[in-house]
């Protein structure tokens, strides 16, 4: 098993490379931040500009190949994943908008993934009954509706609630309130900071893995095994949670493992309507920004994520289907 | 599986018999259906599966549920076992012991459900949960209905279980999960968890349907034994009139959801009352005759279940149906006619007009056997059609994802040759992974660069490598196959499907269209239903409209894949005299794979029986299955049941240890040497022969003229080869079973 995952992982890390060092050179031969210093009151002279970015390792004369070659070895030498037009370094930066977006998923996914895997076993163990038809139908309106359009109608509905109350309960964007400090009233701050966005994302996440938990589980619910199960004197409530409900959550573990890695990678809506700036509205930022070095440390980092998401889901299928064997 | 595996009653280990038996009276039957009605609503409206069934089963005792599909006998089995969906309006009486199981709660259903009666099912791959062990899910059945019983005592009876349905080293295989072992061996774990509680009653739905003919003579034995372990009685439901023979004590034939008869297996089988047990009984070809008579066809297909008939719902197929079997349905009487056979009932208002000496052929009007203008010609005057020399399919196995090494080598098929003549039926038998299709597929895909020569009505694979050779082969050759829903395109019309090779020659429009009319015509179809799609006919009439299309471009030789395997009895003995009378008048050639070996006596002229990519016995088919000479056909044709009672219970049979091997872990010398029953009674220094050398293909000589043959070419041969060195050796004892009359 390790060896089978040291080569994955290894496979994973030849394709890593390959595209971060693509979106480099698609970055440095695109994205243009002299343009927008030109943008500055006063102006400065393109000379300026230069020389600016010359220190801050973004010489604009050096050809796209010769700053691939020096951004690649500040890596490997220092990991010095390079700066920003404005001074900035990455690789501090980025450390602390990791952490944001951790803190902004962590909970809500946990969240999601629970609560979307018990109700599609609720639902499917009461197929086509009132309480199966409102859970499923939810579901669905949540898959069509765009996320942040219900992100916004969760806060106009804690808005709602603040001016019901005639008090602040709820705080609708940001991470704390600045100079609270110390035991009770910062924990009162946190929970009322993180109540919104994660109440917002959970609903609209769970969607998602309640279809898929309770079609899977219809898929088993009649399969032969159950009604041998049933034959050795199961019932059937029995038979499908012991037999069916292991089989059909093969599938569901598989997307599980693939989605845990996402917690850190954040999500560009989320964190632009609650404000929380963390790594998914900084990869877009640093687009706007022209900002070469950071757009290419989300796009390493979000492939990083995706290795492991993959290498994540290979494992959970080994441990919960016992066909599948490692070679 | 040894005799001494199954241990008496007075050395059983405690857990056995930690199941307290009930005090059953020998009189009393264990289970009693009255009047069982199973309705099930559809789009289509009240579908009525079940309709009165009656039927006592007493304490060890065997009783046979025999019916096509569609007969109503699965949902009766379901019914006896709770195990119908609950939309299912069941109506009736079912009593086990005399205490009444219908209207039973789910929960209450449970305490019987493994304990009292106990049920097997079809397909052993989907019917153990993939993800537990074969441990595990043994041990459940234990632990549902001994709560209180220790785990060690759990494993030692789990081991003890395995250890009745013949697994070897059962201890170790406690921890293996289904996907590692074969459907035989999953089959012997499905019985092992049912027998686990010494149930009453063992419920054996098509038991042995999906597996090979050997392995199901294992799993029958497995059966038998398990059965005479536990005392317990057994309701047998299947299709096949051969498998209860030999192991029911009465027999209940149902069509269209209704018993029709009922009686003692020599009842039905030797005085049937009923038309369509008779149909049903003369449609099957077997495998123990060598005289060769038409297969009773019966007639058009089974009725709806949507309508509850007016009449008797089989009228409509029977040749001797009349007004007064319209006026309502029959009843199931005893029969009167016969004196002393007592509970012999039959559903047919002439029951008492038929006599022991009935002739079934004449009453269905069964075809003469037909004559073919080849059949008088000597074979060895008449020209080839097909003729393959060392063919061989070898495919390497290989390992490694990105840069692939060879492991091995599956030999798929190994060294095959043989020819087909004018106007014969050459058949291939074998289990599956003996190589048939692969042998099938080489000759159908006729590709230069394959190993071997395959010649077809004079053209070679060798110089076929343009398009117009291979056209020109497809002319002669035409297939036929197995599946005939999936081998029709259901958007086309039967008129497009029979065109389409004929424009694929460039025919002309008018010709096409006289064709199709002929061929509908030859293969038993009204003309006009041209225009129809495949779904709006049965299983057995889009055969022939497969074997239309085979024949539309008057091919020489007709590969038939199976052709009548995924039929139903009573058409599948049409479909046969169909294949049989086209070769006789049109001269064809036949190439025929197939597993059941009665269709394969019946209808073909030579045989050849593979194993393991290799052919081990070819010959005349009366010779290869009157006279086997090499032990897996002996083996082959004993694993074969016969519908015939007293045949069955008394004859010998030779039971093979063991699966196929897979291809790659072929011995050196002889293929079979793992599975002989011949090599494990030989002595060591013979054995050496088996395990080093390949046997080639021997003739078969004989001597007729005693004393002159010193001087003459003395030995005639005979038409028959086969691929062993020892076929007069001993067989050994282990693999032989004969089950004791009242057994």
């Amino acid at each position: 098993m390790l060896k089978y995952l040291l080569k994955r992982s290894g496979i994973y890390a030849v394709m890593i490379f390959l595209t971060t060092s693509a979106g480099y050179l698609l970055a440095v031969s695109t994205l243009q931040p002299a343009l927008l210093e030109q943008e500055r009151i006063p102006r400065p002279t393109p000379e300026q500009v230069t020389s600016s970015f010359r220190l801050l390792g973004l010489d604009p004369t050096k050809s796209p190949w010769e700053r691939y070659v020096d951004w690649l070895l500040a890596i490997v030498t220092r990991w010095d994943w390079g700066r920003s037009p404005n001074g900035a370094y990455i690789n501090s930066e980025f450390g602390d908008r990791v952490w944001i977006s951790t803190r902004l998923f962590l909970a809500s996914i946990i969240l999601t993934l629970i609560i979307g895997v018990a109700l599609g076993v609720y639902s499917a163990a009461r197929q086509y009954s009132l309480q199966d038809r409102a859970i499923t139908s939810y579901s669905y309106l949540v898959y069509i509706v765009p996320a942040p359009i219900a992100y916004f109608l969760v806060q106009l509905g804690a808005i709602n609630i603040n001016e019901t109350v005639g008090e602040r309960i709820f705080f609708v964007t940001g991470i704390s309130t600045p100079g609270i400090e110390g035991g009770w009233a910062q924990f009162v701050d946190l929970l009322a900071h993180y109540a919104v966005p994660t109440f917002a994302i959970t609903v609209v996440g769970w969607g998602t893995y309640q279809i898929a938990q309770r079609q899977y589980l219809l898929d088993n619910v009649n399969a032969d095994f159950v009604r041998t199960a049933r034959a050795k004197g199961l019932t059937r409530n029995q038979a499908i949670a012991r037999h069916a409900l292991r089989v059909s959550f093969i599938p569901v573990a598989q997307s599980i493992a693939f989605t845990i890695p996402a917690i850190f990678a954040g999500g560009f809506f989320a964190e632009k309507i609650f404000a929380w700036h963390g790594v998914g509205s900084w990869s877009i930022d640093a687009i706007a920004l022209q900002d070469v070095n950071a757009a290419t440390a989300t796009l390493a980092y979000g492939s990083m994520i995706f290795a492991l998401g993959a290498i994540l889901a290979d494992f959970a299928t080994t441990l919960v289907d016992p066909r599948v064997r490692v070679q | 599986m040894s005799a001494d595996a199954f241990r008496t009653k007075a050395s059983r280990s405690t857990a056995e018999l930690l199941h307290v038996a009930a005090p059953f009276s020998k009189d009393a039957p264990v289970l009693s259906v009255r009047d069982l009605n199973v309705r099930f609503n559809s789009e289509n409206g009240v579908v009525h599966a079940v309709r009165g069934v009656d039927f006592d089963l007493m304490p060890g005792k065997t009783l046979g549920i025999v019916g096509e599909s569609g007969s109503g006998k699965s949902v009766t089995s379901l019914a006896v076992m709770g195990l119908l969906p609950t939309t299912a309006d069941i109506t009736g009486s079912i009593r086990f012991n005399g205490k009444e199981l219908l209207g039973l709660s789910d929960k209450a259903m449970c305490h019987h459900r493994g304990n009292d009666i106990a049920m097997i099912f079809q397909d052993p791959l989907s019917s153990l949960t993939p993800v537990f062990t074969i441990g595990a899910q043994i041990i459940e059945a234990l632990t549902v209905h001994n709560p209180g019983m220790s785990k060690k005592a759990k494993e030692a009876r789990a081991v003890e279980l395995l250890r009745v349905v013949g697994i070897p080293s059962p201890k170790e295989r406690l921890k293996a999960f289904p996907h590692e072992f074969s459907g035989g061996m999953r089959q012997r774990v499905m019985i092992a968890i049912a027998i686990a509680n010494n149930p009453r009653v063992l419920v054996a739905d098509e038991p042995t349907t999906a597996l090979d003919a050997t392995i199901q003579a294992q799993v029958l034995e497995v059966l038998h034994n398990a059965q005479a372990e536990t005392g317990a009685a057994v309701v047998m439901i299947t299709h096949d009139l051969g498998v209860v023979a030999g192991m029911a004590d009465d027999i209940m034939v149902m069509y269209a959801g209704r018993p029709v008869e009922a009686g003692t297996a020599e009842d039905i089988y030797y005085a049937p009352r009923m038309p369509y047990t008779m149909g049903l009984l003369g449609a099957v070809p077997r495998v123990d005759v060598a005289e060769k008579s038409s297969l009773v066809p019966i007639e058009g297909m089974p009725p709806s279940l949507l309508r509850i008939p007016t009449g008797c719902s089989f009228a409509p197929r029977c040749p001797l149906a009349s007004e007064e079997c319209l006026a309502g349905e029959p009843e199931l009487l005893e029969v009167s006619a016969v004196p002393g056979s007592g509970g012999h009932k039959a559903a047919c208002v002439k029951a008492d007009s038929f006599d022991d000496d009935i002739d079934v052929r004449a009453l269905f009007s069964a075809p003469p056997v037909p004559v073919s203008e080849f059949d008088g010609v000597p074979r060895a005057e008449r020209s080839k059609v097909l003729e393959l020399r060392n063919v061989r399919k070898h495919f390497p196995l290989l390992k490694g994802s990105l840069i692939k090494r060879q492991v091995g080598t599956v030999k798929a098929v190994d060294g095959v040759s043989f020819d087909i003549r004018e106007g014969e039926c050459f058949s291939i038998v074998g289990e599956s992974g003996s190589g048939k299709t692969t042998t099938l597929l080489e000759i159908m895909e006729f590709q230069p660069a394959h190993d071997g020569e395959i010649t077809i009505a004079g053209i070679s694979n060798k110089s076929a490598g343009d398009a117009k050779a291979r056209n020109a082969m497809r002319k002669k050759l035409q297939m036929v196959f197995q599946d005939p829903t999936g081998a029709l395109d259901p958007r086309f019309t039967v008129f497009e499907v029979l065109a389409e090779p004929l424009e694929n020659l460039g025919t002309g429009k008018a010709q096409i269209r006289r064709r199709i009319l002929e061929l509908m015509k030859l293969v038993g179809l009204q003309p006009d239903h041209v225009n129809r799609f495949p779904n709006q006919f049965s299983g057995g009439q889009r055969q022939r409209i497969g074997i239309a299309r085979a024949l539309a471009v008057n091919p020489r030789l007709v590969v038939l894949d199976e052709p009548v395997s995924a039929l139903d009895v009573s058409v599948q003995a049409g479909v046969i005299n169909l294949l049989d009378q086209l070769r006789a008048e049109l001269g064809l050639s036949y190439l025929l794979v197939a597993h059941d070996l009665s269709v394969v006596r019946h209808i073909s002229n030579r045989v050849a029986v593979m194993y393991l990519g290799k052919i081990v016995e070819i010959g005349d088919v009366q010779r290869v299955f009157g006279h086997p000479r090499h032990p897996y056909t002996r083996a082959l044709l004993s694993a074969i049941p016969v519908p015939d009672p007293k045949v069955e219970r008394s004859r010998e049979r030779i039971i093979l240890h063991g699966d196929l091997p897979t291809p790659l872990d072929a011995p050196k010398g002889c293929n079979f040497a793992g599975r002989c029953p011949v090599f494990a009674a030989l002595p060591a220094a013979k054995q050496e022969k088996c395990l080093t050398l390949e046997p080639p293909l021997f003739p078969v000589v004989h001597h007729e003229r005693g004393a002159k043959s010193e001087t003459e070419a003395d030995l005639e041969s005979v038409d028959q080869q086969f691929a062993c060195f020892f076929p007069d050796g001993q067989l050994d004892a282990d693999m032989l079973v004969v089950h004791e009359a009242g057994d």
